[in-house]
């Protein structure tokens, strides 16, 4: 071989080393990206893809049962950021909302399912549904730090609320979500959507820390009609401290911790009257229980996305008679034709899975049920109204026209109106809020058709409730379990006696122990 | 650390720290349980009696352990002290006994058996079907893939509001109902059962609860009312698969449900 020939043979293995060699270093991002994606793709696959689909445009087969709907991954909007308006989240961001869920929709969070490489690997994957993402990721949005909540400053928030920011509008006047562009809210899809209902900020899809509504004040929540505050604190009409007022304000509509499962309201005896409506101010000191609702799914109609999510009970009774207190947060008294573009789109957008929806608002419905007759042993009525061995004994008001009946079933649907007692009600509607009062004798005049109470005992109960402008009615609508009320007793004297006949014979033990150690030593 | 010397500082030190371990430690153990405080009282009354007995074996060391008390019962300069303790653990005792008098609110206790026992056979939508010894006709028919994803569609569509999307029974409506819906996401769940108990279950629901072991108050539906034969077997194989978790077979001789 000719040196010529030499020098040839080393250059080709020269540039085929260092070929291979760039190959390496170029393509190392390249090869760990595509396993990222791999993994995140099976992840996503068998966890997100029932919702969300497997193509990422929000699809999966429950998406028409949902309202909100899942997120359409290929628009690259996304709600909850800490990125100015307009602009993507951060990887931070998506794995915030994978960690922990949108409280009050239908996600959950996996931080409990899923390691957080796997997590990783997840928000990669869905960030690789939009091209947007290539261009690399924005800032979040510099906050500066929270003042101190004082009195002035929720005073100031409030007006701010009212007035400046306009939150009033459409989170309502005591930010029930009951504002006058509530009914006509859609999000970037023209999908219906609610005005978040501020006394609950277990639900904010975002988190409900003051810190969280805080950053959806400053940068809106994206794809809904939530705006932005960025333009006026960079036009100089509003100062991030003030925005701070308002989330701190925002904050003091919701308690300060979500409220707690209990199974039994105390209905607390009282001497005399019971209260005369269910605004009466004597509702005000009394214990409420607070029952989650969930949607009617068990039986044909099924229904979904109920508009009601909780309910609060009271209850008192005299000895005589007893009154029992709800209150629930509905954005309109059912049916309003302001509503009826909210109405529409309800029907429009949701899968009715069994029957048609209902053609026009009707009213809003609750229902309290007990066991027609005292429970033997453990065994209840189906908790669904009843069944053909246990049936229930029902009290029913709907909202228009304004009507409280009493009655028994054997079943969702079997309703049997009649006269049992002496049943009276009230009902008030404010600023999203219904306040509906029963109040009736403890014993049925006719026990074939209501049940009578005992005061010392535990009466099991369940609840209804429905929406008419959410396209529900008396069957679709939202349930609860069982739970009880426990109509109180006056404490029987021996209560008091016991304590202090022990007392005294323990001290008088004592006195005797140590007089004779004293006795014994001298 | 001439206190910790002393035979009744140890005495009271080992009495307490027996019952901070029964309330405390033993609930930390893996798959343990608090401590029911009957059996809390009980076990420390027998560390206690055992506790006295060594103090009382030894004749000076029984006097030392007598000291302290003897002191507070005599004393004059521990006046103070004794008079406390008078006041102290008098109230101390009616206030038990005021707590053990008063009526408290509470719902019935709800027993109930996890895994109730089926029937042989079923009346399934009309049709009479054999439980006993039925296997997932799905298996070994058509393709394994396709079923999943029709029973993934079902699950999503029908299941997943109460039983989760992470199969963990904590879906978005789940907290509405009580006995809360059951996971199938862990060891002890759907791998101590047949495909066939599971298809039983999904049928009939809480409704088609046998009579024995009530009350059952589960708020599963009647899915026979919804789903067709395939589809329940579709839904069953999703929940396996999904889980990673392993039906029982019929070849296992097994202990009985419990």
């Amino acid at each position: 071989m000719t040196n010529h020939g030499r020098l040839q043979v080393a250059a080709c293995r020269l540039s085929a080393a260092s070929t291979i060699l760039l190959a390496f270093v170029a393509g190392l991002p390249g090869v760990l990206r595509a396993q990222d994606l791999e993994n995140g793709k099976a992840l996503y696959d068998k966890w997100c893809a029932g919702c969300h689909g497997m193509t990422g445009q929000g699809d999966g087969p429950a998406a028409d049962y949902m309202l909100p709907r899942p997120r359409d991954f290929t628009f690259a909007i996304y709600q909850i950021r800490t990125t100015s308006n307009g602009e993507l989240p951060t990887d931070d961001d998506l794995r915030y909302i994978v960690d922990n869920g949108m409280p009050g929709s239908t996600m959950p969070g996996w931080k409990d399912k899923l390691g957080p490489g796997d997590r990783d690997d997840v928000v990669a994957y869905i960030k690789s549904f939009s091209r947007f993402f290539e261009d690399g990721q924005p800032e979040p949005v510099a906050v500066a730090r929270a003042p101190r909540v004082t009195d002035e400053g929720l005073a100031e928030g409030r007006r701010l609320f009212e007035e400046e920011v306009e939150c009033i509008k459409c989170h309502g006047a005591e930010g029930r979500g009951d504002g006058g562009s509530a009914p006509e809210l859609t999000d970037d899809d023209g999908f219906p959507i609610r005005a978040a209902n501020l006394t609950e900020n277990w639900t904010f899809n975002g988190g409900g820390s003051v810190e969280d509504i805080l950053m959806r004040i400053r940068v809106g929540v994206d794809g809904t009609p939530m705006p932005s505050n960025g333009d006026a604190i960079d036009a100089g009409i509003i100062t991030e401290e003030q925005l701070w007022r308002v989330a701190q304000y925002v904050r003091s509509l919701s308690p300060d911790a979500p409220p707690r499962r209990q199974d039994v309201v105390r209905a607390a005896f009282v001497e005399g009257d019971l209260p005369n409506g269910p605004e009466d101010p004597a509702w005000n000191d009394v214990e409420a229980l607070y029952i989650p609702m969930v949607g009617q799914i068990l039986e044909a109609p099924r229904w979904f996305a109920p508009a009601v999510d909780g309910l609060w009970v009271r209850a008192l009774h005299n000895g005589e008679g007893m009154a029992l207190q709800f209150s629930w947060d509905d954005a309109s008294a059912s049916p309003d034709e302001a509503w009826d573009p909210f109405f529409d789109g309800v029907v429009t957008s949701m899968v009715a899975p069994d029957a048609p929806h209902l053609e026009a608002q009707g009213p809003d419905h609750l229902a309290v049920q007990f066991p027609l007759t005292p429970p033997e042993g453990t065994v209840l009525p189906y908790f669904l109204a009843g069944d053909a061995r246990n049936p229930v004994y029902q009290i029913r008001w709907r909202s228009n026209p304004d009507m409280a009946e009493e009655g028994t079933a054997t079943g969702l649907g079997t309703f049997a109106s009649g006269t049992g007692s002496d049943l009276t009600h009230g009902a008030a509607f404010a600023n999203g809020r219904w306040q509906v009062q029963f109040t009736r004798s403890l014993t049925a005049s006719d026990p074939g058709v209501a049940a009578s109470f005992t005061p010392g005992e535990s009466m099991p109960m369940a609840f209804y409730v429905a929406d008419g402008t959410n396209a529900e009615d008396d069957v679709r609508g939202a349930v609860s379990a069982w739970y009880a009320v426990y109509l109180d007793v006056p404490l029987p004297p021996r209560v008091f006696i016991a304590p202090v006949v022990a007392t005294l014979l323990t001290a008088g033990l004592g006195l005797v122990v140590v007089i004779q150690a004293q006795r014994r030593s001298t | 650390m001439k206190h910790l010397k002393h035979p009744f500082t140890q005495a009271v030190l080992l009495i307490v720290g027996s019952w901070a371990f029964f309330k405390f430690v033993i609930p930390l153990f893996p798959g343990s349980a608090p401590v029911p405080q009957s059996v809390v009282l009980q076990f420390t009354l027998i560390a206690a009696v055992g506790v006295l007995v060594y103090v009382s074996e030894n004749e000076e060391r029984w006097t030392q352990f007598k000291a302290p008390i003897t002191a507070t019962l005599v004393d004059a300069n521990k006046k103070w002290l004794r008079g406390g303790l008078l006041t102290v653990i008098p109230l101390f005792i009616g206030f038990v006994v005021f707590q053990a008098a008063r009526p408290t609110v509470g719902s019935t206790a709800q027993l109930r058996s996890i895994h109730p026992a089926p029937p042989g056979q079923i009346t399934f939508q009309g049709r009479s079907l054999a439980l006993e010894g039925l296997e997932n006709p799905l298996r070994s028919r058509g393709s394994l893939e396709e079923h999943y994803e029709t029973g993934k569609a079902i699950y999503y569509q029908n299941c997943m509001p109460c039983h989760g999307d992470l199969l963990d029974g904590q879906g978005h409506f789940g907290h509405g109902f009580n006995p809360t819906p059951l996971a199938f996401d862990r060891a002890g769940t759907i791998d101590n059962l047949q495909e066939s108990f599971v298809f039983w279950r999904i049928a009939k629901g809480g409704p088609g609860l046998p009579r024995e072991g009530t009350p059952w108050n589960s708020a599963m539906p009647v899915w026979e009312d919804f789903l067709t034969e395939d589809e329940i077997w579709a839904v069953t194989m999703f929940l396996y698969e999904q889980s990673g978790l392993e039906p029982r077979t019929w070849g296992e001789e097994g202990e009985e449900h419990d």
